[in-house]
This record gives structure tokens, sequence and C-alpha cells, in this order.
């Protein structure tokens, strides 16, 4: 299997944070699931769980490998690694490499559709809802309300993404460079793609600091 | 507009971010700034609607998509905000090769770092629609603390805000 052989390589960081493995002997795993079983869980867990990808995927991760031990702990390790790098939502992703462990190409489109045509349909709902109300003063004031702490939701995401890069001065200068970068082009008048691939190639030419000295 | 299109604008804005709001800047450039499809305040209900329900919150795409042409965009959004996610199976393949490299890495973390600072830029404008008084500052800064600093989850926060901005018009009325 592609994702077990990528992990005996160990080409990836794994960040992982799932309950320890208390086991020293290697994980058994339960025979292939069909595709309607493998479906199950990722509709049920992805349209069920609130808070956003990383809790659905560490969920999802109690369920798969834990609970119903399809897959084992370095397969779900690899394939949140690498939804972590792969362009758009990282649960997609996520659910798009763990169906693909489990069922191949099939398994991977029925996992994502699972996950998010039902949620979907209801944020289409709820948007439908939003404007048909919009005449209302107290409707509106509620959605007024939310949508400013949707604003603090889009700071914190920026958080999110940021905190990682702080620590010793010469990665926090980095985190800076690139932020204030992508920041001051937009205001210029950039557009996002060329601000994106310019960071791209900057910051294969300005490894950070801690990989400078892995690399040695 | 024409759904190709739509499609198109809404791939790319998915393939040059790497989180569910990342693509948020690249979204309001293309539908509110250049096309002017859409408005700030619809793009802002969008956001409130992918982040209210379960799921993933890059999900807010396909309501943006239902907003510029219904339900057929609403499903031309659903297959775009899909379509990356399968870019993972020939990662699979390529990443064994390359991702430990630090020159890889690195370009990696820069895409994120770049992708922080594009949102909080794209945040100004969408900022200035959504905090209108005192009430909305302090909704804001409370979402921001309570979400980046504790396990709450955000829809709690979401809801816990309309209970806010109901009471708050409730009293005023």
């Amino acid at each position: 299997m592609i994702l077990t052989r990528a992990a005996k390589q160990g080409c990836l960081r794994l960040e992982l944070k799932l309950p320890p493995d208390d086991s020293t002997s290697p994980q058994p795993v339960l025979a292939k699931p069909t595709l309607s079983q493998i479906t199950w869980p990722f509709f049920r867990i992805g349209n069920t769980t609130f808070g956003g990808g990383y809790i659905t995927m560490i969920v999802l991760g109690r369920e798969l490998v834990d609970r119903l031990k399809w897959i084992t702990r370095d397969d779900f390790a690899l394939a949140f690694a690498l939804a972590r790098v792969t362009p758009g939502t990282n649960i997609i992703a996520f659910c798009a490499a763990a169906g693909m462990i489990l069922r191949g190409f099939v398994g991977a489109v029925s996992a994502v559709v699972a996950v998010t045509l039902p949620s979907a349909a209801l944020a289409v709902v709820l948007m439908q809802s939003f404007e048909t109300w919009q005449n209302r003063p107290l409707v509106m004031a509620a959605l007024a309300a939310t949508v400013a702490a949707v604003t603090g939701a889009m700071w914190s995401t920026v958080w999110m993404l940021t905190r990682p890069h702080i620590g010793k001065w010469k990665q926090t200068l980095r985190a800076v460079v690139f932020m204030a970068g992508a920041c001051g082009a937009a205001w210029w008048g950039v557009t996002p793609v060329p601000i994106i691939v310019g960071a791209l190639v900057l910051g294969y030419l300005w490894p950070t600091p801690a990989f400078e000295k892995e690399a040695e | 507009m024409n759904l190709l299109v739509l499609y198109l604008l809404l791939l790319k804005a998915t393939l040059t971010s790497v989180s569910g709001l990342g693509s948020l800047p690249m979204v309001r450039q293309d539908f509110v700034v250049t096309r002017h499809v859409i408005t700030d305040h619809q793009l802002n209900t969008a956001v409130v609607a992918g982040r209210t329900g379960p799921g993933p919150y890059g999900i807010y795409l396909v309501c943006v998509a239902y907003a510029v042409a219904g339900i057929p965009g609403a499903l031309v959004g659903f297959l775009a905000t899909i379509t990356p996610a399968f870019l993972v199976i020939p990662l699979m393949h390529w990443v064994g090769a390359h991702a430990n490299k630090p020159r890889v890495r690195g370009a990696v973390q820069a895409l994120m770092l770049a992708s922080a600072g594009l949102l909080l830029f794209a945040s100004v404008p969408l900022a200035r629609d959504a905090i209108v008084g005192p009430l909305t500052l302090v909704l804001a800064a409370i979402s921001f603390v309570v979400i980046s600093f504790t396990r709450a989850e955000s829809m709690w926060v979401m809801f816990a805000a309309a209970a806010v901005g109901l009471v708050a018009r409730l009293f005023v009325a």
C-alpha cells in the first residue's frame, strides 16, 4: 500500500495528537470493509462533529484506528500529515486519503462525498434562510452579531496558521516577513496567485532555521 | 455567470489555499472586487452559513456559488470544493521522495504564512462591513479570544453571538 510504504520510508514529520498507543506489538488491522461500511463513519462523524477539520480528523482517527481497526496508526498519521499540505480543505483531503487506503479511488470518492454533501446541503439551506429572513429586524440583529463573531473567527484562523511559526527570533522574523510581505503586496494591488507563487519560491530558497539544522 | 467560469474561479481559490477559510482572499478578489457578482455582506453571510453547521469550514464556497448562480451554482461549488482533495492521491506518490527535504517543507510553511497574511488583509473590508458599533466590536474580539485560546466549538460561539444580538435588539427596542 502506497501510504504504508511511504510511512516506512520516514518521509514526513508526523504531527499527530491521537491518544497514546499502549501496545508494543504492531497494531492488528481487521478485514477490508465494504464500500457501504466505510461510508457510514465518514457520514456520521463528518456531519455531526462541530469545530472544524482538525477536530473531525482526530475523531475520525479514533474511530478508524482505535475502534474499527480498519487502518493502522502509521497510515492515519500519514493521511493526517498529507492532508495538511494538500491544497483546499484539510479534512476533505484527509477523507480522500483515508478512503483511498480503505477501498482505493472509489473509497476516496465515497468518503469525500459522505463527509461534504450533507453539510453542504445544510449550509445552502442556512444561507437561503438568512437571505429570506433579511427583512426581519430580529433575525438581522442576530445575523449581524454572528457576522461580527465570524470576523473574530477569521482572525483566529490567522492566529492558528501563524502560531506554530513563532518561536526563536529567526523563525519569528521569517513568519513576520512572509505575512507582512503578503499583506503589503495585497495592499499594493497584487492579486493572491502571484503572492502565493512568490511565497512558495521564496520559502524554497529560504528554509526555516530548524530545517537548515536538520539538513546538516 | 457561466457555470464553467464559476467552477474554474472557485477551483483557483481552493487550489491556492491550504485551509478552509484560506481561499477567502481569492474569492473576495474574484467575486466581490473584480466581477461584482456578490457583495461583502453576501460573502460574510456565506461564511456564517458555512461555519454555523457541521462539516468543513471550506463548505462556505458552496454558499458563495449558491449566491452567484442558485442551485446549479451550489452543485458547481460543491465540485470545486472537493476537487483539490483528490490531489492527495498523487501526492502520496510524490511525497515519498520529496516531502522530507528542508526546502520543500520551507516552501509549504511559507505558503501557510502567506495565506495567513492574505487572510488578515482580506478580513479588513469584511470587518468593516461586520463591525458597525461597540457591541459588534466586542463580539468580534471575544470570538477571537474564545476560539483561539479555549477549546470551545466555534458553532457555540456563533450561537452565543446570535443570542447576544437578539437580546440587544430586544433591549434597545
